[in-house]
């Protein structure tokens, strides 16, 4: 768990079948407020989701949705394979909804035996997990001696108690530092691999650019994009700057046709290439006798996509 | 639902607040119903004996003190009091999830919510179990105490006599506290439940029908056996009354057992029913 090195694994060739699937999902409170807005969203078996959106976007409520916490005003929603909140759903989902909650006055050990009850697992799971989250040194003091990041260890340990077929995770890096982020977002990685599920939603883009193979991004309610974090980029752009300008820019039409040039002005072009035609590019520029004095590939941040999407910069 | 019945005992055997609530109510069993009692019959102040009917004193009295008595005392002392304690037991064991917002926890892990709110439910009852068999218990040893202080031989009512009174005084606790369980569900919280359930146990009921009974006794008392307090006074009066030398007896109740038991069963099935109702529809927001 203290690998920092991570990166996200590679999106699923195949996609599975769908564990979460929602038609129209709409949450309205009052007649005015509308949370979530006929919500259409589909995640696959093994799949690692990521839930992008600002503060009041919808993530939650539609969180609670899928948990049967909250009963939607429209549409409707199944959560593997059964709908949400029923015995049928709730056994194969561990979740952690906003702050994790216990008992104030139970030990971490014992709010997990006690959810442990609750789901018919055995006992041995609870070490198990509380040595995973690494929280067994402090497992026996009462939760309201915890700190944030502890607590929201015991809600992962708590989510994973079962070994739910799908994670639910709501901000799970919240309160976290940076030590606690990394070994949450390694662990939510391992977790991903394989045949479980692992939807998470969350404001910190960078998180869920190294965690997810798939990303949705929802604003006011609504998903506004949907696709793998290379699908959200687009093509990468590669930048050049040569003199002489004329001469650079028929070599550059020649070599990867007029459609992908365009000119900046001030000698610069910018291209839509694959990034691995770089070196060859600049080589035929040389040849050609331009003086390259830039080059350089451009790839959209995930941060600049979720600004665009979202016009907002949310929770960063 | 056994596993939730098994969840809910887990939490509420380590929950120390169940267990100050539980032994204070105890100690006041013990203080005020027999000690400080003992102690004022034994050396009363003086010219405490004016206004007593002629021919006795306070030490007269310590008959109601005496195993003999137990069942009649504990009912008559206890019958609506001791139901606050059980109230706040209703509403620690449901308002305080709210609080804490473990309700989001609760009905996330592998049963549904009525399943869980069942199982909460039959956990509580075993709390008041152990509240109405402690308070027997209790006074049950403070008799025989005073009966050993004064070395006077009194014996215990039959042991059927007691079942009935513990089934009686289960049924009256068991109201309150399930009504404190659904005013801390419509709430969705400890303060203002115990607050307004502490209300309508101390004041509402008994002031409303003690002003009314100025208009016309016999109208407000066909309305007031229709109200809890009205019937847990009916089912304690069942068990009779001391006799006290001198003292003239309080009059009948106005209903008998039966009817207390039916309204008393009735709002237990009724609070029940709301709070099912509730958990069942409501969104949960905590």
């Amino acid at each position: 768990m203290i690998d920092t090195s991570v990166r996200r694994p590679p999106a699923a060739s195949l996609r599975g079948d769908k564990v979460v699937e929602t038609h129209g999902l709409s949450k309205v409170y009052g007649k005015t407020i509308t949370a979530v807005d006929r919500l259409d969203l589909a995640v696959y078996r093994g799949e690692v989701y990521g839930f992008l959106g600002p503060n009041g976007a919808g993530k939650t409520t539609t969180i609670r949705m899928l948990l049967g916490l909250i009963n939607p005003t429209s549409g409707s929603a199944s959560v593997m394979g059964a709908a949400p909140g029923t015995p049928a759903s709730l056994i194969k989902v561990g979740a952690i909804v906003e702050t994790p909650a216990f008992y104030p006055y139970m030990s971490g050990h014992d709010n997990l035996r006690l959810l442990a009850i609750y789901c018919g697992v055995p006992m041995t799971r609870v070490d198990e997990t509380l040595q995973l989250v690494e929280l067994t040194p402090r497992a026996k003091h009462k939760f309201s001696t915890y700190s944030l990041g502890m607590k929201q260890r015991l809600g992962i340990a708590a989510a994973l108690l079962k070994e739910p077929d799908l994670l639910i995770l709501d901000e799970p890096t919240n309160g976290l530092d940076p030590q606690g982020m990394a070994d949450v977002r390694n662990l939510i990685i391992e977790l991903g691999k394989g045949q479980r599920t692992v939807l998470i939603s969350s404001h910190l883009l960078s998180e869920v650019e190294l965690m997810c193979t798939r990303v949705g991004v929802i604003k006011k309610g609504k998903i506004v994009a949907e696709g793998t974090i290379d699908e959200l980029r687009g093509a990468a752009t590669l930048t050049v700057r040569g003199t002489p300008a004329d001469l650079a820019q028929t070599v550059l039409v020649r070599d990867v046709g007029p459609e992908n040039v365009t000119a900046l002005g001030d000698g610069s072009f910018s291209l839509k290439v694959d990034a691995q035609r770089t070196a060859e590019i600049n080589q035929h520029l040389v040849q050609a006798g331009v003086a390259v004095t830039e080059l350089h590939m451009d790839e959209r941040s995930l941060e600049d996509i979720f600004m665009e999407l979202t016009g907002t910069e949310g929770g960063l | 639902m056994y596993a939730a019945f098994r969840g809910e005992l887990f939490k509420v055997v380590r929950r120390p607040g169940i267990w100050v609530l539980v032994g204070l109510f105890l100690g006041l069993a013990i203080l005020i119903g027999y000690a400080i009692t003992y102690l004022i019959y034994t050396f009363p102040p003086a010219g405490s004996n004016q206004g007593l009917p002629p021919g006795t004193t306070l030490s007269d009295f310590k008959v109601a003190l005496y195993p003999e008595n137990v069942v009649k005392q504990t009912l008559s002392q206890w019958g609506v009091l001791g139901g606050v304690f059980a109230l706040i037991v209703g509403v620690l064991v449901q308002g305080s999830e709210y609080g804490w917002g473990t309700i989001k926890t609760l009905y996330t892990q592998r049963y549904g919510r009525l399943t869980m709110l069942f199982g909460k439910i039959a956990a509580m009852f075993v709390v008041v179990l152990v509240i109405v068999i402690g308070l027997f218990a209790v006074d049950a040893a403070s008799s025989w105490i005073v009966a050993l202080l004064d070395g006077k031989t009194s014996s215990f009512p039959a042991a059927d006599v007691f079942l009935k009174a513990i089934g009686a005084a289960l049924l009256i606790f068991s109201f309150w506290a399930v009504f404190g369980f659904g005013l801390a569900t419509v709430f969705r919280q400890s303060a203002l439940a115990i607050g307004l359930g502490l209300a309508y146990a101390l004041v509402i009921e008994l002031l409303i029908f003690g002003l009314l009974a100025g208009l016309g006794g016999g109208i407000v008392k066909s309305i007031q056996q229709w109200f809890p307090i009205a019937n847990s006074s009916y089912l304690s009066a069942a068990f009779g009354q001391v006799r006290l030398r001198g003292v003239q007896g309080q009059p009948a109740p106005y209903a008998d057992a039966t009817h207390a038991v039916v309204m008393l069963l009735l709002y237990v099935i009724a609070f029940t029913t709301l709070s099912a109702w509730l958990t069942r529809t409501r969104d949960v927001t905590s």
